[in-house]
């Protein structure tokens, strides 16, 4: 039962990366990103070859990631994102449908289907009161909480962060308010790029790294965003908290590949009850 | 009307403007305004009235024509940039960012405009001097103030980047007339500290009382100008409506 519950913590915080990234896109851009599933896959194939390929160290390894998703992301919106601005977020939504399709069959291009994985030492788990904790689980808690609390600081306390919320809020307001629109898009899509490296990463070192590895992470990152309230960034963190401790704790009651239907369920009572999700009343309003 | 090119201090020729791929919803306006002087744009829903500002404040594209703010061209500029060459706007009724704190809004007013000459303490201390309420409550959101309220941090936040012109689209849009005439108030106080003010307004009478000069605005082009004391509402029933050709 406590290893269950540390297990959903750890996967949680793996999702919370992924799920503000498509929570504050969502939030400045008002569309659906359905690319973060292969942004992330692609973080963890740039961490691959920075960290097999170049032998470099994992934390570097980690840092090229998000500099490369980062960039992807930039130019992900300066090609699509940005020319379909004004069409409305169905169109933006299948686009980036289209996106993640490109940047999955890029990955698949250049390394195959066969899975990879990262040049890391095994290590014997610690045991603590009878629960297993493995290195990466502490790895992964640590660097994700680093990362949330560096985000929280840049939106609540910088010139930055109060422009993207701003933009969130009434971008046209922002623009007369001497904003620009496109700038701040661009810096948006650059955070949210280098949070998915940095997942992407995470999750390879969680499990095996293929052209697919994103799908797997799709659901369960939609389903966080939606419960915390779409455009809420702590409300997509606690979602994401929420649906790793529910997935890992099915464990009791279902078969393990059975996992991902507590995602799916959960969107399906969301969008039955509760469609603003728990945290995100006044986010989604708009 | 268009001879002084030094004191304009908003010239707008033969501007055009429209939504999407439909007509031109302002149909050719030529426009001139004096430096520190009140000119109201009234006329009929639909008339292209909130499109004509949106226009000036670079919110809607202008597909012809040109606009300058105290003589420099501004019409290529980005809605941002004009904020920068002098040109403030506070729109009709989402004024302010609702989510953030009224400290954030006014953090905000001038972040992203450094090197704008006038702004800084100095322009703080002025512009909250004159909206004392907002300034005793910084850390209240701004999304839980009254309507009146939410207006005046709006002047002041436009007022904080030391605009030579600011845009008011229906300052009186959805507040009480108690806390109109206190707007029509404050909108001349703005005045007298040296912006010059154009401003849509539906509220003629209101209007009327504050501004120097009326332009009626029917089916997106000028139909008359003229001093807002020689205008009474009652002379203004047939221009609305019967010009509207």
């Amino acid at each position: 039962m406590a290893q269950l519950f540390l297990n959903g913590l750890v996967t949680g915080l793996l999702l919370a990366l992924p799920a503000l990234a498509l929570t504050l896109v969502f939030g400045i851009l008002k569309f659906a990103n359905f690319a973060v599933g292969a942004l992330l896959t692609f973080g963890a194939y740039a961490g691959f070859v920075a960290n097999v390929q170049f032998g470099w160290p994992l934390p570097l390894a980690a840092a090229f990631a998000a500099l490369c998703v980062a960039l992807a992301s930039i130019i992900a919106d300066a090609l699509v994102f940005e020319r379909l601005r004004e069409r409305g977020s169905i169109t933006l939504l299948v686009a980036s449908m289209g996106v993640s399709l490109v940047v999955e069959n890029i990955c698949r291009f250049f390394f195959g289907n066969a899975a990879r994985s990262f040049d890391v030492t095994l290590a014997r788990p610690i045991r603590w009161q009878g629960v297993r904790i493995n290195h990466e689980q502490i790895v992964t808690a640590s660097v994700v909480i680093v990362a949330l609390i560096l985000v929280h600081l840049l939106l609540t306390a910088s010139p930055l962060g109060r422009a993207m919320r701003a933009v969130a809020d009434n971008p046209s307001l922002a623009a007369v308010r001497g904003v620009e629109r496109r700038t701040v898009a661009r810096i948006a899509w650059a955070l949210t790029g280098a949070l998915l490296g940095i997942a992407g990463v995470l999750a390879g070192l969680d499990r095996a790294i293929d052209p697919l590895m994103g799908w797997n992470y799709q659901i369960p990152i939609f389903a966080a965003a939606i419960l915390g309230g779409l455009g809420s960034p702590l409300g997509a963190v606690a979602g994401a908290l929420m649906i790793g401790l529910a997935e890992e704790m099915s464990a009791l009651i279902l078969p393990t590949n059975y996992r991902q239907v507590v995602s799916f369920c959960v969107i399906l009572l969301l969008l039955l009850f509760r469609t603003n999700g728990l945290f995100g009343a006044k986010a989604v309003r708009k | 009307m268009i001879e002084n090119r030094e004191t304009d201090a908003l010239r707008v020729q033969g501007l055009r403007a429209g939504y999407g791929r439909g007509g031109d919803i302002v149909c050719g306006i030529d426009f001139a305004q004096r430096a520190e002087s009140i000119i109201a744009v009234i006329g009929p829903n639909g008339s292209g009235k909130s499109s004509f500002i949106k226009t000036i404040a670079g919110l809607l594209p202008a597909r012809a024509g040109s606009i300058s703010v105290t003589g420099s061209d501004v019409t290529a500029l980005s809605p941002a940039r004009r904020v920068f060459a002098g040109l403030a706007y506070v729109p009709q009724e989402a004024n302010v960012f609702r989510s953030l704190t009224i400290r954030e809004n006014l953090k905000l007013a001038t972040e992203f405009l450094r090197g704008r000459p006038g702004i800084g303490r100095e322009q703080e201390e002025r512009v909250l001097s004159l909206f004392p309420e907002i300034a005793a409550r910084p850390r209240t959101l701004a999304g839980n103030l009254s309507g009146g309220q939410r207006q005046m941090l709006a002047f002041a936040c436009a007022l904080l980047a030391n605009p030579e012109v600011l845009l008011l689209d229906e300052p009186s849009a959805g507040l009480s007339p108690k806390i109109v005439s206190q707007t029509m108030e404050a909108i001349t106080r703005v005045r007298e500290s040296g912006v010059t003010i154009l401003l849509v307004e539906q509220n003629v009478s209101a209007a009327l009382k504050i501004a120097d000069e009326v332009v009626v605005l029917v089916a997106g082009r000028l139909s008359l100008r003229a001093p807002a004391k020689d205008v009474k509402p009652h002379d203004l029933a047939s221009l609305f409506f019967g010009k509207a050709a």
